[in-house]
This record gives structure tokens, C-alpha cells and sequence, in this order.
């Protein structure tokens, strides 16, 4: 009787524990693929963004730029430049990002005033970007493998079938200490996440406002960040998107940074 | 109206007394909604501009009170250890509830713009991870000294010390997250002292303080002056009469004030303190003569009806003149102060009522057995008429050096007037020995200082900021003002350009320097968000369409006197150095702030004591019925308040909050005295008609109850003195000097004129005819 029991603990043990195994993998394939659908859609990519930023009291103010994508790999190194218009006065202004997935990103800048390009430092990828409510990170990607994923339920948001997945930095990380992703089933878009800070309070919701199909690829063209702490909202509107343009390695250089290339930048 | 109130406590004191108990237990009911306000700002109206400036630049710019927490370390602070340490204590700290985590200011969060590998441009924290070699210690120190927005303001500039600013969502947590904050460097610190220092903790750690002083105080002067009136009286049960006086007089007067919403405020907490001793005064008097005439008439009844018939009209004068002094506190216009002058006014007017009906029905409640032996001590031979009978010699044979002493501290008084001077600072409302001074002076000593005030410049058009000629303005400003040695630092919009400037030209010393094109501005603004500055370390000094900017300005010390200097000096060169065209400039800042207010105090009091002045003495004129004894009567009060304030002149004492409002005070209670003695003195000779027995007998009975007074007012305040806030000493020391000053002038200087004087101020009158033959032979009967 005894050993039947035993058994039966044993058994039962195992059992949870395969399914608590092939639930983490699942969480783990469901971000892997959900990261390549947004950030790595076509081999590159161009667009015309407008970012506006919203404060506490709704006062907005606009940054118009110009964006291309090149995947070196998929899921790996990428390449990204942007060539800003509006706000006026830094017209001009470009600005390139040399991802690497494995180590740390390099990233330059142009400054038409001074007609100078620095590199600058990519250290901190929890810091803003162009001060926007979207840090560097949210544009190029937090790779997967950086956090443990689990997987909390299906379930259903404005509509769409989702997965709702937990993530936990594997390291401690001053970006969130925790992040629920809710992944649209079809697409595997992220259609919200919600990031929360070490007292585990609310502190930013991102919401993928409109997603379309362009090219065929489902694309979040219309994205948002709320900065929940601090009551501002960063609204990001992806415009004449473009797939697989052909855009040349070799555009990712000093020397574009300087002189726009034309074919792509009007 | 006085007999009824008077017959109906003889012939129903259960009545009396169960009403009383019954209102006073209503009120006591109100205790427990108490609400507790200890902010300064609160001094000034909620729709006062000043106020509502700075709550607008707070909210344009995101910024919070804060707090700073001090590490100092010798020989230097600057060990990898010691910045470890910081690391975790900065992260628990991060932990605390009310405290603004994204703002806090601590090597391991605030950014440094620096070069990095490859001539890179870098924006990051001091110090993001933990430490492990002296020498990327000394790197971080020497980070902090090449930069003007971190210099001076995060370490010293030795090394010895560094400082964490903690931002907070309201200044009413700052006692409580300073002690959360204690353990932490209890948990965490080695040898290294922590300190813990700011305005808001000060004024927020004061309210708590306030009321184990209220707890403490309030009790500790009753006990005292039950003592007292024990030892004077010898009678228990008698004594107990003016105790319930004075609690019922302090419940009713707070309950009242609860009730109709008013706040517990620093000037409200006093109120008690102050209700207590008055209160009790009007009772020694009754039972002063109670006590001299029991053993005449024998029976209660009929020794109540004369005590009382005696002393209404000076007792209902002496009522009416202190409230008048506290009364006129309501003029001022600083809300706090208001509150507590119209309700030590309630209170005063409560103890007057509860005087009159409260001590006969006691008085008629002890049996006749218990009073067998009360007043048979023969007072007039006791040391209290000894010192009456000495004064009565003084004022009798040295009647011209005592006026001639009094015209002389008069004159040397209105000098010492002059030297006055305003200041104040919430800080010192600490002792010295005090952490929270502790805190502020190791602290101003070794950093740029606790102390944050702001100059916001504000335009209509957006990106008015950027413009080099705005920015060239602001930094002569900002070089005028630091020629002050109270300025540890300012910072503003120009140095974020201009370290930007000097690190993308790979530091290079030439290019720390503003732009001569906005362009250029603009896009050394957007290359420090680009390369990861925190915008909102941005958004602290500039709104985000750069219509307005703000200028920090720190400051060593903030004493009123010294914040008012820096605010003066930046106005001048303002004035003489016209901003550029549609720009305006305006201080805000906690300092600024205590500065405003305190004028309207000083212009505030200066009003209140004048208007009372006045009223008192045409309350004399009417009471006296005679403009000469009306002049008369104001001189003790008059001499006091010019001596004591005289002194505080002299001595270098600062004029501040609780100091202004002792002069209502004075003014209320000295003339008190003043009346008694003449009004008495005036009585006695209306039934003498004979100056010498009329001047041998005051110094009998009403002497001995003015100087009981004197003595019970003066020890009832003691207890204050006591106290570990500074503002509760003053309180209770200048009244001690103020009561002995005015009994001195009313028992020396008033017999003194009177003997000077006697033809024309107490003439033998021939004919006793009408009123005064009948008070005169119903005296005699």
C-alpha cells in the first residue's frame, strides 16, 4: 500500500512537472516568434514616421522622420538609420544604429550645426527615445533570451484571441520587473503589455493601436506608449511602409550620415 | 445680570455644574477628528500668488520637496566600500513608499555626460553597478567636479562628503520616510556619519514634535499651577475650582475650533498653553478675596456675593482687554495666526463665564466644615505681604527714581527698537543639538546646500529658450548671483548646452560655452536626448515647447534675512540689466516662500498690536471714565513691550513668528494688571476718601491677588521652557521676562505716579455725595 502510494506521488510529480516544462517552452516559442513578427518583418523595410508626444496637461508636440531597416539575420544583428525633419531645427539631423543581438548596440549621430558626427553611447537601452515615452529598446527589440517567460492563460482582448505571457528579466533590470504581454494568437503581434516596477506598480502600457497588412505582412502601424507614473503618452504612426526594398548595406556608413541617400530619404 | 448669573450658581450649583459638564463633554468629542497641519504655506492664504506661483512652477517642471540624506567620511568619503554602500542604500531607499523613485539624485542615478570609447558621446549614470577599485572611486569624484550641473551638489568638492536628494510626493511623509530612511544607513553604514537634512523634513518632523509638546506642556502648567495655588490657599477643594476653569476653558475653546474644520496648526497647538494660565486668573482673584473676607462674613453665600460684586467690573475689563489683544490677531493676514487669536479669544471669554458661575457653585459645594480654618492664616503678615509692604515703601519714599528709572529704560529701549531684526527659518525652530540641525549644518557646510530656490523665466513663444541672447542673460545672472556666498550653486537650462557643447567637442574647454546660433541650441538639446539623456532631467529646467525655463538656485542657509539678500541681489541686476524683450523672471521655492510670508507677518503684526492698542486704551478711557488714569493704565504695558522688545533688539535675537505674536499677548495680559490696581486703588479711596489709607491698603488684598497672578502666569509658562523646539522656549521664557516686567512696572511705577500725583489723580473729595456715599456706608455696613 505504501509503495502504491509512493508511486502514485511520483508519477504525479513528473507529470506536473513536463507540464510545467512544455507550458515554459511554449511561453518561450510564443515571445521568439511574436519578436520576430514586429521587429523583424521582411528582409528590410522603409517608412515615414510621425511621433507625437503627448504630456500630462495633452500639450503634443511632433518629431517627423525618415526610417530603414536592414536584417542582417533573422532574429540577429540589424541595421537601422533615421533621418530627421520636423521639429525644424533639427532638420537634418540623422541618426544610425548598428544592432548587435549579442553584445552591445553602436549607435552615431549626425549634427548638421556643427557639422559633425559623434558616436554615442548605447549603454543604457532603458533610456529614452528622442525623448519619447518609447526607450531605445521598445525600437529595436529586448531579445527574448534576456527574460524567462511564462505563460499565465488564453485569453481574449478587443476581440483577438490572445496568449498572456508573464516575462521576468533573467537579470535584475531597471527597464521592468516584470512584463505581461498579451499576443495576438493569429498575427503574433503584441497587441498590449504592461510593464511594472520593482514595488510592482503599473508604470508603462504599450498598445498596438492599428495593425494592417502590408505587403502581406501584418504590420502595428499605429503604436502607442503610456507612461503611466508620469501621466504623458507617446503616439507613433508608421506611414507609407515598405518591404523588401533592397536596401544596400553600405548605406549604414559615415558617409550617408552626412549626405542622405536619396533613393530612399525624399 | 451679574447677580442673576452669581444667585443662580449659589442656589443651583448641581445645574451649573452638570451643564458645563455636558457642553464640555460635547466638545471633548470633537478631539478625535483633529486634523494636523504643519506646513509652512499654509502661513500665507491658499490663493496667496507667491503660493500659487510656486505650486505652478512645480507642476510645469515636474518638481518635488525633497530631502537630502548626507554621508561624510574622513579623510575622504570616496572609497569603493563607501560607494557600494550608497549603491544599496540608494536602492532600498528607491523602495520607500512617497518617494519619487525616477527623481532621486545619487551617484547611482543621476547622469553624467561623458566621453566614452572611440571619442563616443556618453550619457549615464556615475555610477550604474558596484565598484571595485580605489581608482574608478576616484574617477567617479572627479566626474562630479568637472561638471557644472553635478558639482558641489552630489559630493564635495574634498570628497568628504556626498549627497542623496530625495524627491517626495508630499511634504507631510518626510518625518516618516527619514525614519525609514535611518534604518537603512543603520542597516547598511560602517563608520561614516549619515545626516538627514531639508525644509520639509524640518517642518514636517516639527508637527510631531509639536504634540508630544502639547502632551507634555499643557498637563506640566496645570500641575505647576495647582501647586502653586496650593501652596497659596492650602485648600484642596478650593483649588480644584479654577483647575476645572482652566480645562473646561482649553476643551471648549479646541473642541470649537475642531468642530468648525479649522486645523491644528503650529501657532493653534499653543492654544492650551496659552488658555491655561488665563484662564485661571479671574478664579484667583475670587478666591483671593473669597479667602480675605470668609473669616468676615462666615458664611459662603454671602462671601461669594461680595467677591463676586467686587471684582466684576475689573474682572470683566481685564476679560475684554485680552481678548481685544488676541481678538486683533485676526487682522493679520496669515490664516494660522487668525485661527488662534479668534480661539484663545473664545477660550478667554469661556473662562471668563465659566469664572463667574463654575467657582461659586464649587464654592457652595464644599461643606462649611471643610472651610473651618480657611482664611484664618493671617496673610498680612505673611512673606507675600512682606514683599508688598517693601514695594509699598520703595514706590512711597522713591517715588521720583522710580519714574525716573522708567523714563530712562524708555529712552534706552527706543534705541535697542531699532535694532530689530526679522528673520526666521524653520530649521532653528530646532535646538542646536538637535539631528535635524545637526543634519543642516554638516551638510551646508560641506555641499552646496539643502536650501532650493527657483527663477523661472517665462515667455509666450515656444522655443524662446533657445535663443542664445535669453541663455546669455540667464547666465549672468546666474554668475551675479553666485557672488553670494549663500549661493552653493545654481544651475539652469545654459549649463545642460554647454556641457553637451564641451563633451561633443571632445572636452574641449573653449566650446563650454553657449552658441551663438538657437540652431545650434536646439540641436545640442536634441543630441542630449538622443544619446540618453533622462528627458525629464531636462523637462526640470525647461518645459517641453522651451516657452519657460527654470534656474536653480541652491542655497547654504535659509535664514529669511540671507534668502532675502540673494532675492534682492538677483532683482538689482534684473532692474539695472533689463531681461531681453518678452522675457519675465519670478523667485519661487520653499525659501522664497518663508520670505513672503514673513513680511506680511511683520507689516501683519505691526497692524494687529497698533489697532489693539487703540481699542484697549479707549477700553480704558470708557473704564476709567478719565482720559489721565486711562494714559496711566496703559504704561505697564506700555514700558513692557518696549523693554522685551528692546531686549530681543539687543541681544540679536531674531524677530520671527513666535516673538511678533507675543506682543498681542503682552498687550492683553499687562494691561490686566494694570486694572486691577487702579480700578481697586480707585474703589478704596471712593470708601477711604483719604489718599494714605487708600495707597497703605492696596498693597493689602489687591496686592496680593495681582502678584499671585504675576507668579501663576509666570510659573505656568515655565514648563515650556523646557521643550526640544525652539519656538515653545522663546514662548515660554518671554513671558516669564514679559509678567515680571509688567507686575514690576504695575506694583512700583503705578503706586509710584499715584503718591507723585495724589492731588489730581486721587483727590480727597469734601462732600461725599450720591453713589460714593452709598458704596462707602454700604462698604462700612
Amino acid at each position: 500500500m505504501k509503495k502504491v502510494s509512493q508511486y502514485l506521488v511520483l508519477v504525479l510529480m513528473s507529470v506536473m512537472t513536463v507540464s510545467a516544462t512544455a507550458a515554459g517552452q511554449d511561453a518561450d516559442e510564443i515571445m521568439k516568434k511574436s519578436h520576430l513578427a514586429y521587429y523583424y518583418a521582411g528582409d528590410d523595410g522603409q517608412a515615414e514616421v510621425t511621433m507625437t508626444l503627448i504630456d500630462k496637461k495633452g500639450k503634443e508636440r511632433g518629431r517627423e522622420f525618415s526610417m530603414l531597416r536592414l536584417d542582417l539575420e533573422e532574429g540577429g544583428n540589424q541595421k537601422y538609420y533615421t533621418y530627421f525633419k520636423k521639429p525644424s531645427d533639427v532638420s537634418r539631423l540623422t541618426f544610425m544604429v548598428h544592432k548587435s543581438s549579442g553584445g552591445n548596440d553602436q549607435r552615431w549621430i549626425y549634427v548638421p550645426a556643427v557639422d559633425l558626427v559623434k558616436p554615442i553611447s548605447a549603454d543604457d537601452k532603458n533610456s529614452s527615445f528622442v525623448g519619447s515615452d518609447f526607450s531605445y529598446e521598445d525600437v529595436s527589440g529586448r531579445h527574448w533570451s534576456e527574460d524567462n517567460h511564462t505563460f499565465v492563460k488564453e485569453g481574449e482582448l478587443d476581440g483577438k484571441a490572445v496568449f498572456v505571457i508573464e516575462s521576468v528579466p533573467k537579470e535584475k533590470y531597471k527597464g521592468f520587473s516584470r512584463k505581461v504581454s498579451y499576443i495576438d494568437k493569429t498575427t503574433l503581434l503584441p497587441v498590449k503589455e504592461e510593464y511594472f516596477d520593482k514595488k510592482d506598480e503599473l508604470i508603462r502600457v504599450f498598445t498596438a493601436e492599428k495593425i494592417e497588412e502590408i505587403d502581406g505582412i501584418p504590420t502595428v502601424t499605429i503604436r502607442s506608449m503610456e507612461n503611466i507614473k508620469k501621466g504623458t503618452r507617446t503616439v507613433v504612426d508608421f506611414a507609407q511602409i515598405t518591404y523588401n526594398v533592397g536596401i544596400q548595406d553600405n548605406i549604414f556608413t559615415e558617409r550617408y550620415l552626412k549626405t542622405p541617400p536619396r533613393n530612399f530619404i525624399k | 445680570m451679574k447677580r442673576r448669573i452669581t444667585e443662580f450658581s449659589i442656589k443651583y450649583p448641581w445645574t451649573v455644574i452638570g451643564i458645563a459638564v455636558v457642553i464640555t463633554a460635547f466638545f471633548a468629542m470633537q478631539f478625535p477628528k483633529m486634523k494636523v497641519d504643519t506646513d509652512p504655506q499654509n502661513m500665507l492664504e491658499a490663493d496667496e500668488p507667491t503660493r500659487l506661483f510656486h505650486q505652478f512652477t512645480k507642476e510645469e517642471f515636474n518638481l518635488y520637496d525633497f530631502i537630502a540624506v548626507g554621508v561624510v567620511n574622513e579623510p575622504t568619503a570616496f572609497t569603493p566600500d563607501m560607494l557600494n554602500r550608497i549603491y544599496d542604500i540608494t536602492t532600498e531607499i528607491e523602495e520607500i513608499d512617497g518617494v519619487i523613485l525616477e527623481d532621486i539624485m545619487s551617484l547611482t542615478t543621476v547622469d553624467d555626460i561623458k566621453q566614452g570609447g572611440g571619442g563616443s558621446l556618453i550619457i549615464e549614470p556615475l555610477m550604474s553597478e558596484k565598484i571595485e577599485s580605489q581608482e574608478e572611486a576616484d574617477y567617479i569624484l572627479g566626474r562630479i567636479k568637472n561638471s557644472p550641473i553635478l558639482k558641489g551638489k552630489l559630493a564635495s568638492d574634498d570628497g568628504k562628503a556626498i549627497a542623496i536628494f530625495i524627491p517626495l510626493e508630499s511634504k507631510d511623509v518626510s518625518h516618516r520616510v527619514a525614519g525609514q530612511i535611518r534604518e537603512i544607513t543603520d542597516r547598511f553604514g560602517g563608520g561614516e556619519r549619515y545626516h538627514i537634512a531639508g525644509l520639509p523634513l524640518a517642518e514636517d518632523s516639527f508637527g510631531s514634535e509639536m504634540f508630544v509638546q502639547m502632551a507634555y506642556s499643557a498637563p506640566a502648567a496645570l500641575l505647576i499651577i495647582m501647586l502653586l495655588l496650593l501652596a497659596f490657599f492650602r485648600q484642596m477643594r478650593i483649588v480644584m475650582a479654577p483647575m476645572i476653569v482652566a480645562m473646561m476653558s482649553v476643551i471648549w475653546a479646541m473642541g470649537l475650533l475642531i468642530l468648525t474644520g479649522n486645523t491644528v496648526h503650529i501657532m493653534s497647538s499653543m492654544i492650551p498653553i496659552f488658555l491655561i494660565p488665563i484662564s485661571v486668573l479671574n478664579s484667583i482673584h475670587i478666591i483671593s478675596e473669597f479667602h480675605d473676607h470668609y473669616k468676615r462674613y462666615k458664611h459662603k453665600d454671602a462671601t461669594i456675593r461680595h467677591s463676586i460684586n467686587e471684582l466684576f467690573v475689573p474682572m470683566l475689563f481685564t476679560s475684554m482687554t485680552t481678548v481685544a489683544g488676541f481678538v486683533s490677531l485676526a487682522l493679520t493676514p496669515i490664516p494660522p495666526v487668525r485661527v488662534f487669536g479668534i480661539f484663545v479669544a473664545f477660550g478667554i471669554v469661556v473662562a471668563w463665564f465659566l469664572s463667574l458661575t463654575i467657582n461659586p457653585a464649587i464654592g457652595m459645594l464644599i461643606s462649611t466644615k471643610a472651610l473651618r480654618n480657611f482664611g484664618k492664616a493671617d496673610d498680612s503678615h505673611g512673606p507675600l505681604s512682606k514683599v508688598m509692604h517693601t514695594f509699598r515703601d520703595l514706590a512711597r519714599r522713591r517715588n521720583k527714581s522710580i519714574i525716573g528709572v522708567a523714563a530712562a529704560v524708555v529712552v534706552v529701549a527706543a534705541v535697542g527698537l531699532t535694532l530689530i531684526e526679522v528673520n526666521d527659518n524653520p530649521v532653528k525652530w530646532f535646538k542646536k543639538s538637535h539631528p535635524i540641525r545637526q543634519a543642516d549644518i554638516v551638510m551646508n557646510n560641506h555641499l552646496a546646500g539643502t536650501y532650493m530656490n527657483y527663477l523661472v523665466f517665462e515667455s509666450e513663444d515656444a522655443d524662446y529658450m533657445k535663443d542664445p541672447q535669453v541663455l546669455g542673460y540667464m547666465e549672468k545672472l546666474q554668475r551675479e548671483l553666485e557672488k553670494d556666498e549663500v549661493v552653493g550653486g545654481t544651475t539652469g537650462l545654459t549649463d545642460i548646452v554647454k556641457k553637451v557643447r564641451y563633451e561633443l567637442f571632445g572636452a574641449d574647454s573653449a566650446r563650454a560655452a553657449i552658441p551663438d546660433n538657437q540652431i545650434e541650441v536646439a540641436q545640442m538639446l536634441f543630441l542630449f536626448e538622443m544619446s540618453g539623456g533622462d528627458p525629464d532631467d531636462l523637462f526640470k529646467f525647461v518645459t517641453n515647447d522651451y516657452s519657460k525655463s527654470n534656474l536653480w538656485v541652491q542655497l547654504r542657509n535659509g535664514d529669511n534675512q540671507l534668502v532675502q539678500r540673494v532675492v534682492d541681489r538677483g532683482n538689482a541686476f534684473m532692474a539695472s540689466n533689463p531681461p531681453p524683450e518678452g522675457l519675465n523672471i519670478q523667485w519661487a521655492g520653499l525659501p522664497y516662500i518663508n520670505i513672503e510670508w514673513q513680511k506680511q507677518m511683520v507689516t501683519g503684526m505691526r497692524s494687529s498690536l497698533l489697532s489693539s492698542y487703540l481699542v484697549v486704551f479707549i477700553m480704558m478711557i470708557f473704564l476709567f471714565r478719565s482720559l489721565r488714569w486711562g494714559l496711566i493704565s496703559m504704561l505697564p504695558l506700555s514700558i513692557t513691550i518696549m523693554a522685551i522688545y528692546a531686549f530681543i533688539g539687543y541681544i540679536g535675537k531674531p524677530y520671527d513668528m513666535p516673538v511678533a505674536v507675543l506682543s498681542s499677548l503682552t498687550l492683553g495680559l499687562s494691561i490686566d494688571f494694570a486694572i486691577h490696581f487702579i480700578q481697586r486703588l480707585r474703589m478704596i479711596h471712593a470708601r477711604t476718601n483719604n489718599f494714605n489709607e487708600s495707597f497703605h491698603e492696596i498693597f493689602e488684598g489687591a496686592g496680593r491677588a495681582i502678584s499671585r497672578n504675576v507668579m501663576v502666569i509666570a510659573i505656568g509658562f515655565i514648563p515650556m521652557m523646557f521643550s526640544t523646539l525652539v519656538p515653545y522656549i522663546t514662548v515660554g521664557s518671554f513671558f516669564l521676562a514679559i509678567i515680571v516686567v509688567s507686575g514690576l512696572v504695575t506694583m512700583l511705577l503705578l503706586p509710584a505716579l499715584s503718591v507723585a500725583f495724589n492731588r489730581t489723580l486721587l483727590p480727597v473729595i469734601k462732600k461725599a455725595t450720591g453713589k460714593v456715599a452709598d458704596r462707602a456706608s454700604g462698604r462700612a455696613a
